[in-house]
């Protein structure tokens, strides 16, 4: 497998007291997080608890009302809450959208090469691409075939590796697990791990499959109905009363 | 009655219209097929691409093509600015589809009450020494007054498939309509490249509309007639499938010529109808049509 070559200096995103909504629904409450350089950190929730607005705040498509998305860049601090989504994606952040969100109705390759589309992904194109063809072998057997005629599995592969096209170095996952089987929801969480081993990755995964989370999770941040209620490693995680009540029906 | 080059000579002539057929519907296969916005504008602003080739053709004797390659940089600027207006008016507010269909038949009538306004309702025509020249092979015919407007409505399909699959805009073209959120998660802004896409359509009205009047004398209601034609076109190729659209562009024209030979003009005008029927019934997706 070719190494990944990407860039590894230094980079942070710092959330703090973001406040958000759509009309008169507030969807989140002075939600505050970190992540620093190349760590995973996983935000658990039930559906509708605000996970997926606050990874669209990052990107750009939600505009938190009042509170700061930043994002440190080797030394130069970044105001996300300013920039358009596609300054954003230029800066390297990377986002796998909420039930995948592929182009059906172009092929494979015409999807991956789309992930490219900022000028300043398209000079490592080629790298790229041969290195999410050696990392998803199916995709590059199905290159030609239309995106919205594969299995929910290989679609989850594409989405991951069209968001891998704009080389990001903070890659945020939606809720991976939705619509896939248990089978799949593994193979897809052991993907992640595996290309951010390889790629010097840091990852903010959104994700309500607990088990599923905290394998390759370093941090974990419990958010419900738009609260941050419990920060914490792995281990405090699985020993935390509302884990247990929420995902390992031991409450 | 029936006889061998009288079929060849329809067979050709068909071939030959339909080819031009085809570089009136590109433009409505980029922006109806490929953005979802029904323009029936558009042959009206082949129209007018038509009355600018007869303007500087008659005024400075300009090539008509050559004027409808000058023009298009122009109408695309046009059509950047009516994308601006049917945005704001309707798109961002989700009204598209019945205020936006209404919008686009009031830009139609505006374009034609204009042109009539300034030039009257005569048949307008230009001038060019190919125009009445005839290639003659066999006892088939090819008057070059069709083969000019064939051949470069050929080059320009060409160039606009070619522009559609292998360059970054071009597949953001094809990819704004099928997911808008995601095309912007790929670091692309939706609203500039429709905006972008829509100019394009809109620049191919300028080159339609010179072939058009090399073909035959303009009059500014005429666009009317290809309504119906260029929408035809776009659903048998297979909505947004540009070599399915010209394809479709050649079928529409050799049927109508077929029948216009063996069955009289007048029926020629329904050919477009009746196979806008039969696909909708037989194969809702075109020919070509990505499913």
């Amino acid at each position: 497998m070719p190494a990944y070559s990407g860039p590894t200096l230094a980079l942070s995103l710092s959330i703090r007291e973001v406040e958000a909504g759509y009309d008169a629904v507030r969807a989140l409450h002075g939600v505050s997080l970190d992540i620093a350089q190349g760590e995973t950190v996983v935000l658990l929730g039930t559906n509708g608890n605000g996970k997926s607005t606050l990874l669209k705040c990052v990107m750009g498509i939600v505009r938190p009302t009042s509170g700061s998305v930043a994002l440190d860049l080797d030394g130069v601090a970044h105001d996300l809450t300013r920039l358009s989504t596609e300054e954003i994606v230029s800066l390297g952040v990377a986002m796998v959208p909420e039930g995948r969100r592929l182009f059906p109705r172009l092929t494979v390759e015409e999807n991956l090469l789309l992930g490219a589309f900022r000028p300043q992904a398209r000079a490592d194109i080629r790298k790229n691409l041969a290195f999410c063809y050696e990392t998803f072998k199916v995709l590059k057997e199905r290159r030609r075939q239309l995106a919205g005629l594969m299995s929910g599995g290989q679609q989850q592969m594409l989405a991951i590796a069209r968001a891998l096209m704009s080389s990001p170095r903070l890659l945020l996952v939606d809720e991976p697990s939705v619509g896939l089987s248990p089978l799949l929801v593994s193979n897809t969480i052991s993907m992640i791990k595996k290309l951010k081993d390889l790629y010097g990755l840091t990852v903010l995964m959104a994700e309500q499959n607990f088990h599923q989370a905290i394998r390759i999770a370093d941090r974990g941040y419990i958010i419900v109905h738009g609260e941050i209620v419990f920060v914490g490693d792995v281990a405090a995680l699985e020993q935390n009363e509302l884990v247990k009540n929420y995902y390992l029906g031991t409450g | 009655m029936f006889s061998a080059d009288l079929l060849a000579n329809a067979v050709v002539a068909g071939v030959l219209l339909g080819g031009f057929y085809a570089a009136v519907a590109i433009g409505l296969a980029i922006v109806f097929g490929q953005l979802d916005i029904v323009n029936i504008a558009h042959p009206a602003f082949v129209i007018v691409g038509a009355f600018t080739a007869y303007i500087l053709n008659s005024r400075f004797g300009f090539d008509p093509v050559l004027v409808g390659l000058l023009a298009a940089p122009v109408f695309f600027i046009a059509g950047v600015l009516l994308y601006r207006i049917y945005f704001i008016a309707f798109e961002r507010t989700g009204q598209e589809s019945l205020s936006g269909l209404a919008f686009f038949f009031g830009v139609m009538f505006i374009i034609e009450v204009s042109l009539i306004m300034a030039y009257g309702v005569d048949y307008r025509l230009v001038q060019a020494d190919y125009i009445g020249r005839v290639w003659s092979i066999g006892f088939v015919d090819f008057p070059l007054r069709m083969l000019v407007p064939f051949s470069v409505s050929a080059l320009l399909t060409a160039g606009i498939y070619l522009y559609l699959s292998r360059t970054f805009l071009g597949s953001a073209i094809q990819a704004v309509a099928q997911d808008r959120l995601a095309l912007q998660l790929m670091g692309a802004d939706p609203v500039r490249i429709k905006q972008w896409a829509f100019g394009l359509g809109i620049a191919t009205a300028a080159i339609a509309g010179s072939l058009l009047i090399i073909i035959g004398p303009v009059e500014p209601s005429v666009g009317r007639q290809y309504i119906g034609r260029a929408f035809a076109i776009v659903v048998l190729g297979g909505m947004g499938s540009i070599p399915g659209m010209f394809i479709a562009a050649l079928i529409l024209g050799i049927v109508e010529s077929m029948v216009s030979t063996f069955a009289g003009p007048s029926w020629s005008p329904a050919v477009a109808f009746g196979v806008l029927a039969l696909t909708l019934a037989l194969r809702p997706a075109g020919l070509f049509g990505r499913t």
